[in-house]
């Protein structure tokens, strides 16, 4: 993840697999939802209904955390809390190491990714088994998530055939997806049940019990958290939900956004540690609450952006994401939502490119389970990267000068009709191959020959007729 | 000052606890869901698990004491050894199960396991557990078929909420271990069942 956002962006374009790859999964993705949207009669009503409760929760969202607080330390378990990323990292480490563990089975979390949990573990000398497929493919390749849902989707099937020969034990022989996800299960299958720690995030915290939800199609995070000793959960502030009822609505917008289903294959609400008599269960639950910027967001204008629930919808359905994929972010997460969140939490400086890669065509917002107003979040980081200066010096010069310009009209239109005839000359045929200043462009595409007279020009004519 | 302090002090809202509470129960109001006629709850449960995303096989039997029989029907037509990974719920241990090789702990290659489930659900063709000394969770999920006794149905999935204190895991099982990971396709048995049956007991359910 070297360079800048141009230089991850152009490396991606010219990597010819992964738009393939990128387009398989994404593609198949847009289509299932489209057919359980249909199916679901009242989705527009259900989307306002998610995106309130959502709203609701982020307006009272001190009096949830202690009421969640109070009913899962009741039922046994120990919350921590952590304002950063470090001090989210250094509970978890500090947990695994009282608790002697030398390896962890990891349900895919993309807090966890967020706040750079298999980083830290590996720092710790903790062995890291990895048990969603997508991680497990991604651990192998030593890459990050490249999508929220699909962490591997820029991966063909004949690249992973490559990653599991050279890694598992007992490799599949026929090259189908079917035999490499048999390896696969082979393979994993005694790390989980090995494990001294099993890690998840939270898909939901249930305020009124206590109880911390995960949905995986896979089953991973159950066979992940059940048979080791000790769960540790880390979950962003935002997840909670009022109630189980609440929980039920929202599982429903989730499942149907991100893969079309009506419910993930696995849904479990777990509370606490396992009871006297159980047969399997952990000893110790620990749940750690993490804030890494998001009091701020809710403070600085970017609530709204509190109510994502991780479906993946918006990259799925970007025109700019499934050109480059997700790494070309460069953050934890990819897309429209990436977009605004990166910011957010690493800081605008770093990532003020992010927000103008975006063509603004409202597509994330249309097809957003709570309704997020994307383009104009992504439009606010814009303001804001000009108001603190952050724009390249040649950008604001260019902007400034039209700014100037644009306040004079006639002196706009003149020299509007001055660069029309000019650029006319430079185009013998009906297009431009080469004009100054316009480079970025020209390079890899023409320019249409612009007409003889601009908008404003014929309209006058026009109303004088 | 505390992490926990921290962050509760800049999360303070306006609204009272009673205010709170009302905005979230009218929140709950006439939600928007699939619909599902109370007359055709058997119907609508049955063509759910026919589902592509669920693909459930489905059996009916009338009584508890069919049960072994039923499990004896499902692995001779799969070519299974007879062999179950049984919970240790009085319902199960006190049926006839001649012929059956029984284990209450499932291995790590286990073929079968039995479990009941409390409910169905017709919404979306889920099945509902709840973990006990006497339903443990982790069988459920290593066993490459995944046979699930269902006694009663519930139309919506906001009927199988359990009231009150919660068990150490409550869960819905609506499929199999399934996994899109490469390129999108679907493949089934990702980590856990490979194959999910469900046994219908359509009598009343008798404790």
């Amino acid at each position: 993840m070297s360079g800048g956002f141009a230089e991850r962006v152009d490396a991606a374009l010219a990597d010819p697999i992964l738009k393939l790859a990128v387009e398989r999964t994404a593609g198949t993705a847009e289509a299932k939802r489209t057919l359980a949207i249909d199916a679901f009669a009242d989705f527009e009503a259900a989307r306002d209904r998610a995106a309130a409760i959502k709203d609701h929760v982020i307006a009272n969202l001190g009096g949830y955390l202690e009421r969640f607080e109070a009913n899962a330390v009741a039922a046994g378990a120990v919350v921590h809390w952590a304002r950063t990323s470090q001090e989210a990292c250094d509970i978890v480490i500090g947990l695994c190491k009282a608790a002697g563990a030398k390896s962890v089975a990891r349900s895919k979390s993309m807090l966890g990714e967020e706040i750079g949990l298999p980083h830290a573990l590996a720092e710790a000398g903790i062995t890291r088994v990895e048990t969603d497929l997508a991680e497990h493919i991604i651990q192998l390749s030593g890459e990050r998530p490249s999508h929220i849902i699909w962490p591997a989707m820029h991966k063909t099937r004949e690249q992973v055939s490559v990653l599991f020969k050279a890694n598992h034990r007992d490799p599949h022989t026929e090259e189908t997806i079917a035999a490499m996800a048999e390896s696969a299960r082979r393979h994993l299958r005694e790390g989980m049940l090995a494990a001294d720690v099993g890690i998840c995030g939270a898909n939901f915290l249930i305020a009124d019990t206590g109880a911390v939800c995960t949905v995986t199609n896979e089953g991973n995070a159950e066979l992940s958290l059940v048979p080791p000793r000790m769960q540790i959960v880390t979950a962003g502030i935002e997840k909670i939900v009022p109630s189980m009822g609440h929980a039920v609505h929202m599982l429903r917008m989730l499942a149907r956004s991100a893969t079309g289903a009506p419910l993930t294959q696995y849904t479990t609400f777990y509370t606490g540690p396992k009871r006297p008599g159980d047969r399997d269960g952990p000893e110790e639950m620990h749940i750690v609450l993490v804030d890494n910027g998001r009091t701020a967001m809710r403070e600085d204008g970017l609530a709204e952006m509190l109510r994502c629930i991780r479906c993946g919808a918006c990259m799925n359905h970007c025109v700019v994401f499934r050109q480059i994929g997700g790494h070309a972010y460069g953050g934890t997460y990819p897309g429209p939502m990436g977009a605004v969140l990166t910011p957010a939490i690493d800081g605008l400086a770093a990532n003020r490119d992010l927000p103008n890669a975006c063509t603004l065509n409202g597509k994330c917002q249309e097809v957003c389970p709570v309704r997020i107003p994307l383009p104009t979040l992504l439009r606010g980081w814009r303001e804001k990267s000009w108001r603190e200066g952050l724009e390249p010096k040649a950008t604001r010069a260019g902007i400034g000068l039209w700014a100037w310009a644009a306040r004079r009209p006639r002196l706009y239109r003149t020299a509007t009709a001055t660069a029309l005839t000019a650029l006319r000359l430079l185009g013998r045929t009906g297009w431009l191959s080469n004009v100054p200043l316009a480079g970025g462009w020209t390079r890899h595409r023409d320019l249409p020959k612009p007409a003889a007279e601009s908008f404003m020009a014929q309209y006058k004519k026009g109303q004088r007729q | 000052m505390t992490a926990r302090d921290a962050i509760l002090s800049r999360l303070g809202g306006t609204m009272t606890p009673s205010a709170i509470a009302d905005e979230a129960a009218a929140l709950l109001v006439a939600p928007e869901r699939p619909p599902v006629a109370m007359t055709a709850l058997e119907e609508t449960f049955a063509e759910r698990l026919a589902l592509p995303s669920v693909a459930a096989s489905y059996d009916r039997i009338a009584d508890w004491s069919e049960v072994p029989e039923a499990v004896r029907r499902y692995c001779a037509a799969n070519g299974l050894p007879v062999v179950l990974c049984l919970p240790p719920d009085p319902r199960l241990t006190a049926l006839d199960w001649d012929g059956v090789t029984l284990h209450d702990g499932a291995a790590p290659d286990e073929d079968a396991a039995l479990a009941i489930a409390r409910c169905g659900v017709a919404e979306t063709g889920s099945l509902v557990f709840e973990t006990s000394p006497e339903a443990p969770m982790l069988p459920n999920f290593l066993a490459l078929h995944h046979l699930v006794i269902v006694p009663t149905l519930v139309a919506h999935l906001e009927d199988a909420i359990l009231p009150g204190a919660q068990p150490r895991a409550h869960y819905w099982v609506t499929g199999v271990s399934g996994t899109t990971d490469i390129e999108g396709t679907y493949v089934r048995g990702a980590h856990g069942p490979r194959f999910l049956h469900v046994i219908r007991l359509a009598t009343p359910l008798k404790r």
